[in-house]
């Protein structure tokens, strides 16, 4: 048993554990406005977001840390690097042309062979830049915008960046809101135009390689009326003994009648602070579907929001998160109905072994104007053993009598009866036990594309082996 | 001076103004000690003497100790709560608030440290107009097979507001125990702000705990059903708020003060 349990942990370290040498270029480890004013010039920002930068960095300056998650007390900022260049161009859109570390890293993760068999779109980030970004010539055919954010800002969508870009996610929002408008780099930029329904998934992926560093990426998508996405959304790292920062901002515009999906497997290493900001803006009849698998990361605060700021808009946040050693995972999401007739529906799980701890963390606000909305939440904590952590803490705010908001948790531990049950059938405790946790996060599994599904169980059950014996 | 009143043991995101209250606690508080001996079982009326009533437990091995609180809102004056208990093993302490309306801040905090021990919260109320009601419970679990229930049922109408924050708290050792949080509130006005903070939390495996909330309407279908039946709507939603709270009273195992509490009821609805 001991055995098994050595030759599990050696499989989950070598399938995102690896890394190569660091030849990047730096800038110097801590924030100042003149590391800010570099990145900037790196990034040959245009007049106004050199000044957001600057303004974001201040905002950063006054705003107070969090007090009320898991503590980030070995987050310190004076040893992280806010900007890492690899040694790569920028924006390949071919996989030849990307230097072969960098090919080989994503070449590992099934990145290429994810975009030759179900992908419309393909972007790769290595540390702060995109090294990649392509779009299937038929996708790009039907108006359908798929680059890094950068170029964007440059080119014809320049206005329509400068119209959106932080401004769902402020910097005033919280530290590191600020912190990301002030440094942030990489990222992309996806428009979907009127009436386009693109039937495959779009994917990006962040790879952070450089030990000591933080990734800002910023993502920004607009779907117009009646269009439909599915975005898919992946990130690892190795693992480093200096902490890792992610502090990315994902900013999604859902027109009318609108649909979008945006799924997130998340595997960061486990020396990762993870504080990662996403929200939605749902206009009238429009659609958010947020499913989300978080598996990495020593700290998370991630609250995927929601926006429904039009009659009838809806919103579905799925999610799972599996805490083990060394892991303090504070996950959830905020649904603030501000339209008429506007719905939600929350369904998580979670679960927590090895002394790892994870906390849903929720707000539903129903506002004045939400007159005739309905809210849903539902979610449920697994202890696997009693050196772990499980708390779930949601908040409802509800100010119009015209409502209807439920909700139910439910904290417990594996069934011995299902165990045993497993057990008589000829399964093997460990896979009982296995078995049982996949089946109890399958309500996630079951909303990914195939092979996203079965890296996520395939992440449960090596999680679960490493858990028993 | 203002100080921070009702915070809960688990804070979450500031912008939601849950993470407790700012109020100013009068100088003067109403004391009162009690020490339940074994197997004692003992019912006390807490009467409104003074706008700060502080209420420290003990309740002894196989002792039961029930604390009733009516407000009967007949002035403006705020008052405050705060009640700490701790019970030894097989004990259990029941709560039964009840609020008329007024501006009520409570905050009860009951420490299951005997194994096998229990606590029920049955909390009714019937807010209207400028109305405030401001809880705080928690039932910290450290004991084994400890049982809490924390049951809240009430309507709002005007501009009243009401915030409860409740936590089960099933810490390492309590294996076996069961906590359940159930809240129910009707909203029948557009200007009511309702806020609910159901917190679980746990250390231990071999536990369970449960919550429930449903916050809104009046199911349209009972509605139309009592309307067909001549029911006027207002009459409807009176009876609705008052069977809510005849339903904790009804909870209270003592047929004279059940009496008692329906008839105060009354005069003050």
């Amino acid at each position: 048993m001991n055995k098994e349990k050595t030759n599990v942990a050696d499989v989950d370290r070598s399938f995102y554990d690896f890394r190569y040498a660091d030849d990047s270029w730096k800038v110097k480890s801590g924030l100042t406005p003149e590391i800010v004013a570099q990145i900037s010039e790196e990034k040959h920002d245009p007049d106004w977001m050199r000044e957001f930068r600057l303004k974001s960095l201040e905002i950063f300056e006054r705003t107070e840390m969090p007090d009320w998650g898991p503590s980030i007390e070995g987050l310190d900022m004076d040893n992280i690097v806010t900007y890492v260049r690899p040694n790569a161009e920028r924006m390949n859109t071919r996989w030849e042309d990307v230097p072969t570390d960098i090919k080989d890293t994503f070449r590992r993760l099934g990145i290429p062979q994810a975009e030759r068999e179900g992908l419309a779109g393909v972007g790769a980030q290595y540390d702060s830049e995109l090294v990649y970004h392509n779009i299937r010539k038929e996708v790009a055919e039907l108006g359908v915008v798929y680059t890094d954010i950068e170029s964007a800002l440059h080119g014809e969508y320049g206005d329509m960046i400068r119209e959106h870009f932080m401004k769902l996610v402020p910097p005033t929002d919280h530290k590191f809101a600020a912190l990301h408008g002030a440094v942030w780099s990489g990222g992309s930029f996806v428009y979907v135009p009127p009436h386009v329904k693109v039937e495959i998934p779009l994917q990006s992926y962040f790879r952070l390689n450089a030990p000591g560093a933080g990734q800002f990426e910023h993502t920004l998508i607009i779907v117009d009326e009646g269009a439909d996405l599915h975005f898919i959304e992946g990130c690892s790292a190795p693992k480093y003994n200096v902490a890792n920062l992610h502090a990315g901002c994902v900013e999604l515009f859902v027109g009318r009648n609108a649909r979008l999906r945006y799924s997130t497997i998340e595997n960061w290493s486990k020396n990762m602070y993870n504080l990662n900001t996403k929200r939605a803006k749902v206009e009238e009849g429009g659609r958010i579907e947020w499913v989300s698998g978080s598996f990495g990361s020593h700290v998370s605060y991630l609250y995927p929001m929601s926006v429904l700021d039009g009659e009838g808009a809806r919103s579905e946040f799925t999610g799972v998160t599996f805490a083990g050693a060394g892991q303090n995972l504070d996950t959830g999401c905020k649904v603030l109905h501000n339209a008429p007739n506007t719905s939600s529906y929350v369904n998580t799980r979670s679960i927590s072994k090895d002394g790892g701890a994870s906390t849903f963390r929720s707000a539903v606000v129903i506002t004045p104007r939400a007159k005739g909305s309905k809210a849903a939440v539902s979610c449920q904590s697994l202890m696997i053993d009693d050196i772990s952590r499980s708390d779930t803490i949601p908040a409802m705010d509800v100010r119009t009598s015209e409502a209807n908001v439920g909700h139910e948790a439910r904290i417990g531990r594996i069934s011995d009866d299902a165990v045993f049950y497993l057990m008589s059938r000829g399964i093997s405790e460990e896979e009982a036990r296995a078995l049982i946790v996949s089946g109890f996060a399958e309500n996630v599994s079951k909303e990914l594309p195939l092979e996203y599904a079965v890296e996520m169980n395939n992440l449960i059950r090596i999680e679960m082996k490493g858990a028993i014996g | 001076m203002k100080q921070m009143i009702n915070t809960p043991p688990a804070r979450t995101f500031r912008w939601l103004g849950v993470n407790g209250t700012a109020a100013e606690l009068p100088q003067e508080a109403g004391n009162y000690t009690c020490s339940v001996p074994e197997g004692a079982e003992q019912t006390f009326v807490l009467q409104e003497n003074s706008s700060l009533q502080k209420v420290t437990i003990e309740v002894g091995p196989h002792a039961v100790f029930r604390l009733i609180q009516i407000h009967r809102n007949t002035d403006d004056t705020e008052r405050f709560s705060e009640i700490r208990v701790n019970c030894q093993e097989s004990a259990r302490f029941e709560w039964y608030r009840i609020v008329l309306g007024g501006n009520c801040y409570d905050n009860c905090s009951v420490a299951l440290s005997g194994a096998d021990s229990s606590f029920t919260a049955e909390i009714g109320y019937r807010l209207d107009g400028s109305d405030r009601l401001d809880v705080n419970c928690e039932a910290i679990h450290t004991g084994r097979r400890t049982r809490s229930t924390i049951h809240a049922s009430g309507v709002m109408t005007g501009a009243s507001a009401k915030i409860l924050r409740s936590t089960i708290d099933l810490q390492k050792g309590c294996k076996g125990a069961v906590g359940n949080e159930q809240e129910d509130v009707l909203l029948l006005d557009e200007t009511v702000e309702n806020r609910s903070v159901p917190v679980i939390l746990c250390t231990e495996e071999d536990v369970e705990g449960n919550h429930g909330t449903t916050i809104g309407q009046l199911d349209e279908d009972l509605v139309f059903y009592l309307s067909t039946r001549g029911i006027p709507q207002e009459a409807i939603y009176d009876m609705m708020a008052r069977a809510r709270i005849d339903a904790v009273i009804r909870r209270i195992p003592d047929p004279a003060l059940q009496t008692a509490l329906l008839d105060e009821k009354e005069a003050a609805i």
